[in-house]
């Protein structure tokens, strides 16, 4: 079943064939080979699974990207102080150089609308909206002191996926299968999902491939319906015509290959094979009626009703089918006014299925070697917008959760000031949080480098330390 | 110790030399490749990074005394601190450093001390001297020589021991050209004839006919679009479309009329600086304006200009120059001689306009336009003829009216840049609109007026070139609706004693007819909103509004409204006004082309009774402002036509014209970029910050791209014209390099997008140059080039690969065969549609909106919900180029087959081979229409049996006709199918009909069971790897 060698070729050329498309033999290769693939065929065997620099802690990753920046100041980061100076306006001095996108920056601070509480054996401070990721607070490292340089939602989100604000460079999840391969040719080896009130402002460029080979761009998949473009058969053709179908397709091109001798052909019935088994895989692994009861109710999914829930379930099931990196889109926290109800809402219908998520990977044994990663492009302003409910965008601090994959569980990282407005202690950049990630997946991040437009880009250009403290 | 040890490697290693004296070395080809890449990083032209004053860039820092030691020393290895370095066992002192992640390989190493043995002889960069014409090789094997190419192709081959392969057949070759020049492929009756034609010169004619069809632009132009990044939408969030397509148009129009590719060039560069330019010069700069454009909430407007400009300079330096110049944005360049200076130089060319977009017509319309101001032309001279006094009676008028007009104090508002819609004061006072524009708002403006009495307040509407089509409005047309207007003062010594102000009455210049609202501002209620006159604006209804649409072709003008108020104002201090406007009359969507905003504006105050809105229109009052000043005949002519309407003898004159205007045609948009009057001063930005600008710098191009002679470079159409020069040296070598890419999968250099010191060694050098000089002398015709690349016998060679040549050259760089490629997304999709006969030829204009998935275009797929009309009809199955762009969400099948989506420029696109892409073909809906529709003219016209119509129905996909094994594979199919479908429970329309309850009539004894197999045939055709591969 799993040899996929197309019969009645040249040895010769059968012999390319498979050493290029079924990536025998080529894990031997040196990662050098890797850093300068030729676009025409790198194509053909991009998806083979090749080393990484060092041995890796993780080899999946789940990005739980909360889109529109969610307000970490009623979410992770408790700020009592800024409850205290509620309705004054900020100290002139925190706002020098300081550009808001909406709001007149010198406008009064706004306490938080939540509480908190410690939670598990590390005491990690979570609010009161998130009882369920309260309950994972041992398995989760929680870093208040993200920052990032855009407070722009498109360039924000840009800039947190794909390491620059200038559209057109490879997404994280792109340098990854770049990096590391495929451990499926059934699927996809990167595959994103969208929920929430609108998609991601950045649009496809978040998951694009930039300069890196297509192959290597997120496949959006849908919860409803087919969960892949064009998976299902057309009207009028049924499994056994499409099987016919591809039977004929097949043996009309090993003619061509046999005359022609271009190697590209090969690939192309490997294609045509391997969209076939999609074909039946993908419908099945999204059926998540087949997960037990309480398994569907852990996470509180519905079949055949789309959610976050659903997608954080099927992001489990992707990854135990070797689907390297799953990124799920929920674009529902740009909360300028309605604060309270906004949160409210977005944290019922994630909180619940982000802790699942966690338990259901762990209980596996799946959570070892897969890093679960919760956060948006931006937090919010201690200062108001609007009345005395709604907060704009800023990127000088907020919070961003991981668990798996070589995360030290436990521990809190990093501290905002008294409002929550800058960091103070453990400064991670966007950068440092890409440097980290590639290095718990086997990547020196200065090394992983792709040549274009003569120079060697890195998903983290210039910038990027890894985070040492995060690594268990 | 050290030393010596290096001594004797350095020794031992030039002893067991595998470089016989034989072996020149050339510092282009074997050196600089090596130093570029490990040591120009620390050792280049940006001295900033540089580590201890070394320079290995340049000769004479390679050469330099470094106190006492050299890097350098020709001839001298042993003395080369250089060599010293790199055979370094020593951690600490070997080059490059362990820590840059580089390393030389022995080959290498070997290179460098052969090299400074062999005197370390120094050339410039390849690319950076002007090409010359190099001397043609004389290949021994001269009878297959067919034109200059062969002879370099050949004399390479022969020098690698290769031998070219044998010519293609007629078919082959025919749809290979057919591809390469139109991007479709031949019909069996252009096959046919072809075959039949036995001239010598049969080839030469299909080579005179392709590069002479329309569809030659379409394919070409298509492949110049990716390099200027076009996409029918804005990018960023919003994503919302835009109007280009005329500039997709005049790409597709100048490839088919070969227009001179440094005209091509200087008119999107600079079309707007030419001397009356042409609508067509205009619409060329769209090029510049096909970068993405920032209008989520928040943003500032700036920010994202200067991002437009950094894309635009990556766009120039990668379609037009084949460099990289993004580098030197932040920092000098590392390996090219580009410094920082250099970059802002070349941006303070680009600087100095507006992001305008400019009315445009359809050439039938542009003839229609002319027409009536030729007509109304002809009314006015004959009045002027007819009145030969007309002079002294407009001058009697104009003394007349000059001074009634009150004194007007302009408001200036404090304005708060927060909110979504950002405003800006300008120094006239004006207020500008710029950023996110939302649908429905209201917004409050402010300021002091120092008259001890109000008794009205003057609303200016204004253009301004960052408005469409100029403004004043912030629409789609340039217009606005004002849905209400009101005022509230207080005493300027009491500002928190405002009140509002009940106002009397209103007059304006401009005061339509009550409308029903456009279309355009759905905002998917029941409400009914109309516009009309001024009165709306002061009606207390939301629902109604000013509006300035005067009709097409003379809306875009300033104009004004004066609100009188019931009660004159009187406060000793003077008074806060504030001016409310309110703005409901946009639609539901603001991450739609929805909003009807007011674009620029001015609002002020006066003491004087009684004032109206001053009905004469503001360029002709400031002409007659000056007695004194004389004035064009152009200008007479402005006032006059002004002044006609005020005279009452003449009604049916201005009756006429009247008239005339009414049937003028509405105008569609273009993204134009129009210098400023103003100059904008550019500075150097650290690190590219546009908040960090630096010292001032002027107009300019890099030293080391001037060539001999550096020209004085003053502006934006200088700059275009240095870029178009024959000395420019990579101008020519980059397009050049690219259009062999496209015939040959990769170009003399693989690395299209930089030909800098990074960039590959052209495989051909000496051709390369050679071309470059041909295309020059031929007066920059694309077309000569194309046809000496086809009539070449390299072209014509056949694309089968031994086991030989796929072992020894994989990548087909020798070229001893054509080269063997699946083709763009665009002619995927215009094979399937071609063959099936469902392809529409049709050239040019708006884009189309072929079937896609809804889901798509709405959240949570898409930020915004968006709309894709799907196209019924002819339009359905337009060419794909036609096809409508959203770069955040990409159309797609083409995405699926690698087009670019125009985020950034591309010069080389990728080809992937892919699971998605079989899906694609296999499932999506016009594919699938496509094989039906083969299927129908199979059996209609494809003969009498299965075998005939077997070989009709392949030969519409492959031209070629099936070999006995293919038409036994098809045919066991085709039987099968026909045998399935027609069971009693099978439902053969499901397939073979687009609408199974209306089916198509089928030819007499064709069974529906019969199409739905050859649907099932038609369909496994058009998914053959061959189908959508040039060969």
């Amino acid at each position: 079943m799993n040899n996929h060698q197309p019969s009645g070729i040249s040895p010769a050329i059968a012999r390319r064939w498979f050493l290029r498309d079924c990536g025998v033999g080529l894990g031997a290769l040196a990662l050098g080979q890797l850093t300068q693939p030729k676009p025409a065929v790198a194509a053909s065997d991009a998806m083979a699974v090749r080393p990484s620099h060092h041995p890796a802690r993780a080899k999946n990753v789940i990005y739980l990207f909360m889109a529109g920046g969610p307000s970490h100041l009623e979410l992770f980061d408790n700020k009592p102080a800024l409850a205290e100076r509620d309705g004054q306006l900020p100290p002139p001095s925190l706002l020098e150089g300081y550009r808001a996108a909406f709001i007149n920056p010198n406008s009064r601070f706004l306490g938080p609308k939540f509480k908190f509480a410690r939670h598990g054996e590390c005491g990690a401070e979570v609010s009161e909206l998130l009882p369920y990721t309260a309950q994972v607070a041992d398995d989760m490292a929680i870093v208040k002191s993200m920052a990032s340089d855009a407070f722009n939602h498109a360039p924000a989100q840009i800039l947190m996926n794909t390491g620059a604000q200038q559209f057109g460079r490879p997404s994280m999840g792109a340098w990854v299968t770049y990096g590391l391969g495929s451990e499926t040719r059934d699927l996809p080896a990167f595959v994103v999902f969208s929920s929430g009130s609108k998609g991601p402002s950045g649009g496809n460029s978040n998951w694009g491939s930039g300069f890196l080979p297509t192959v290597h761009s997120g496949v959006q998949f849908r919860g409803a319906g087919d969960p892949v473009l064009y998976l299902s058969n057309p009207p009028g053709v049924d499994d056994s015509l499409q099987a016919d179908s591809l039977k004929t397709i097949n043996q009309l091109n090993r003619l061509r290959l046999d005359a022609m001798g271009d190697p590209e052909i090969a690939t192309r019935i490997n294609s045509f094979e391997m969209a076939f088994r999609m074909q039946s895989s993908a419908p099945d692994l999204m059926d998540i009626g087949q997960e037990p009861k309480h398994v569907l109710e852990m996470y509180g999914a519905e079949p055949g009703k789309p959610s976050f829930a659903n997608n954080c379930l099927l992001a489990r099931r992707l990854v135990e089918r070797g689907v390297r990196y799953v990124q799920l889109f929920h674009e529902a926290w740009d909360q300028h006014g309605g604060l309270v109800s906004g949160l409210t809402k977005n944290c019922k219908d994630t909180d619940q299925a982000c802790a699942a998520l966690v338990k259901d990977l762990k209980q596996r044994g799946l959570l070892e070697d897969t890093i679960v990663i919760w956060g948006g492009e931006f937090g919010r302003t201690p200062m108001v917008q609007g009345g005395n409910d709604g907060r704009d965008h800023h990127p000088n601090a907020f919070t961003y959760w991981l668990a798996g994959g070589g995360i030290k569980p436990g521990v809190t990282l990093g501290e905002s000031d008294e409002f929550g407005f800058n960091t103070v202690a453990d400064k991670v950049h966007v950068h440092d949080l890409h440097a980290t990630l590639l290095h718990l997946l086997g990547f020196d991040h200065t090394r992983l480098t792709y040549r274009f437009q003569g120079r060697d880009f890195r998903l983290t250009d210039v910038h990027g330390q890894v985070v040492e403290k995060l690594l268990a | 110790m050290r030393m010596a040890l290096s001594f004797i490697i350095v020794a031992s290693l030039l002893s067991v030399s595998r470089l016989g004296a034989a072996d020149k070395l050339d510092f282009a080809r074997d050196i600089r490749p090596i130093l570029s890449d490990a040591c120009f990083k620390c050792h280049g032209p940006d001295p900033t990074t540089r580590e201890a004053d070394l320079r290995l860039d340049t000769e004479e820092g390679a050469r330099a005394d470094l106190g006492g030691h050299f890097a350098v020393v020709p001839g001298h290895p042993e003395s080369s601190e250089l060599l010293k370095r790199v055979l370094s066992n020593d951690p600490d002192e070997v080059m490059p450093p362990p820590s840059t992640g580089k390393s030389l390989s022995p080959a290498q190493r070997e290179k460098l001390a052969e090299w400074i043995r062999q005197g370390a002889g120094w050339s410039t960069h390849w690319s950076f001297t002007p090409p010359v014409r190099p001397e043609v090789p004389r290949p021994t094997n001269a009878d297959w020589v067919n034109n200059y190419v062969d002879a370099f192709v050949l004399a390479r081959l022969e020098q690698e021991g290769l031998k070219p392969s044998p010519q293609a057949d007629k078919v082959t070759l025919l749809r290979r050209l057919s591809f390469d020049l139109t991007g479709l492929p031949p019909t069996i009756a252009e096959i046919d004839a072809f075959l039949a034609d036995k001239t010598s010169d049969a080839y030469q004619k299909q080579v005179e006919r392709l590069l002479n069809s329309p569809h030659y632009g379409e394919r070409w132009g298509r492949l110049w679009l990716d390099a200027a990044r076009y996409a029918d939408s804005d990018g960023y969030e919003k994503d919302k479309p835009r109007f280009v397509y005329f500039y997709r148009d005049w790409v597709v129009k100048a490839f088919n009329d070969d227009m001179p590719y440094n005209q091509f060039l200087i008119d999107q560069l600079a079309g707007d600086l030419l001397p009356k330019p042409t609508q067509d010069q205009l619409v060329a700069t769209g090029f510049l304006r096909n970068s993405m454009i920032n209008e989520e909430g928040g943003i500032d407007p700036e920010q994202f200009r200067m991002e437009a400009m950094f894309d635009r300079m990556d766009a120039i330096g990668k379609s037009v120059l084949g460099l990289t110049v993004g580098c030197a944005q932040c920092h000098t360049h590392k390996y090219d001689p580009l410094t920082q200076t250099d970059y802002y130089r070349m941006f303070a060319c680009l600087n100095n306009a507006s992001e305008a977009s400019a009315p445009v017509y359809a050439p039938e319309q542009l003839q229609q336009r002319a027409n009536i101001l030729r007509q109304i032309g002809e009314i006015e001279d004959d009045l002027r003829h007819r009145h030969p006094d007309w002079q002294a009676q407009m001058r009697a008028w104009e003394d007349m009216v000059r001074g009634n007009q009150p004194e007007w104090q302009v408001l200036r508002p404090e304005l708060d840049t927060s909110g979504g819609q950002k405003h800006y004061l300008l120094e006239d006072g004006s207020i500008l609109a710029a950023g996110y524009a939302p649908t429905k708002h209201t917004t409050e403006f402010a300021g002091k007026i120092d008259l001890p009495k109000i008794t009205a307040v003057r609303l200016e509407m204004l253009n301004d070139p960052s408005l469409p089509l100029g403004g004043p409005g912030r629409s789609i047309f340039g217009l606005c609706a004002l849905s209400e207007f009101q005022v509230t003062v207080a005493p300027a010594d009491k500002p928190g004693e405002a009140k509002p102000v009940k106002i009397a009455s209103v007059t304006a210049d401009v005061n339509p007819a009550e409308e029903l609202l456009d279309p355009t501002f759905n905002d998917k209620t029941d409400t009914r909103r109309v516009t009309g006159p001024a009165a709306y604006a002061i009606d207390g209804k939301n629902e109604t509004a000013w509006s300035l649409d005067a009709g097409p072709g003379r809306s875009n003008v300033p104009r004004k409204a004066v609100f009188v108020l019931e009660t004159p104002v009187e406060f000793p201090q003077g008074a806060i006004v504030t001016c409310k406007l309110v703005q409901m009359h946009g639609g539901w969507n603001s991450d739609d082309n929805q909003n009807n905003n007011l674009g620029r504006f001015r609002l002020s105050a006066t003491s004087a009774d009684g004032p109206t809105a001053d009905p004469l229109p503001a360029r002709v009052r400031e002409l007659i402002a000056d007695a004194e000043k004389s004035r064009s005949p152009a200008e007479d002519k402005a006032v006059f036509s002004y002044w006609r309407t005020q005279v009452g003898d003449w009604a049916a004159e201005n009756q006429r014209i009247a008239e005339l205007w009414a049937s003028h045609p509405k105008s569609q948009s273009q993204l134009v970029l129009l210098e400023k009057d103003q100059p904008r001063m550019t500075h150097l930005l650290e690190r590219g910050d546009f908040l960090k600008p630096k010292d001032p710098v002027s107009p300019g191009i890099p030293e080391f791209l001037s060539g001999k002679t550096t020209p004085e470079i003053r502006d934006r159409l200088d700059f275009a014209r240095w870029i178009a020069d024959p000395q420019s040296p990579t101008t020519g070598r980059a397009i050049v390099n690219r259009i062999w890419q496209t015939y040959f999968g990769t170009g003399f250099v693989s690395t299209s997008e930089d030909l800098g010191s990074q960039g590959e060694l052209p495989s051909h050098p000496e051709l390369l140059d050679w071309l470059t000089v041909e295309l020059i002398d031929s007066g920059w015709s694309l077309k000569h080039l194309h046809r000496l690349i086809v009539l070449s016998n390299t072209y014509k060679q056949s694309s089968a690969a031994s086991e030989e040549l796929l072992t020894r050259d994989p990548d087909n760089r020798l070229l001893a065969r054509a080269s063997r490629f699946r083709l763009e997304a665009e002619v995927v999709r215009d094979i399937s549609l071609a063959a099936s006969g469902l392809l529409n030829r049709e050239v040019g204009g708006p884009p189309v909106y072929p079937p896609a998935p809804d889901f798509l275009f709405q959240p949570p797929a898409s930020y915004g919900p968006k709309v894709w009309k799907e196209s019924t009809g002819p339009e359905r199955y337009r060419r794909a180029l036609y096809t409508f762009r959203f770069r955040s969400v990409p159309y797609p099948m083409l995405q699926t087959f690698d087009a670019p989506n125009g985020d950034s420029a591309c010069v080389r696109r990728v080809r992937s081979n892919t699971p998605l892409q079989a899906l694609t073909s296999l499932n999506e809906p016009l594919f699938l229409d496509c094989a039906r529709a083969l299927a129908l003219t199979t059996v209609q016209k494809g003969g009498a049996d299965d075998d005939a119509r077997l070989a009709y129905a392949v030969r519409r996909c492959l031209a070629r006709t099936p070999s006995p094994e293919e038409t036994g594979i098809l045919k066991q199919l085709l039987d099968e199918q026909k045998a399935d479908f027609s069971q009693p429970d099978a439902k053969p329309w499901d397939l073979a009909a687009n609408d199974p309850a209306n089916p198509p009539a089928l030819p007499e004894g064709v069974t529906p069971a019969d199409l739905a197999a050859w649907t099932a045939v038609s369909r496994v055709l058009l998914n053959l790897d061959e189908t959508i591969t040039r060969e």
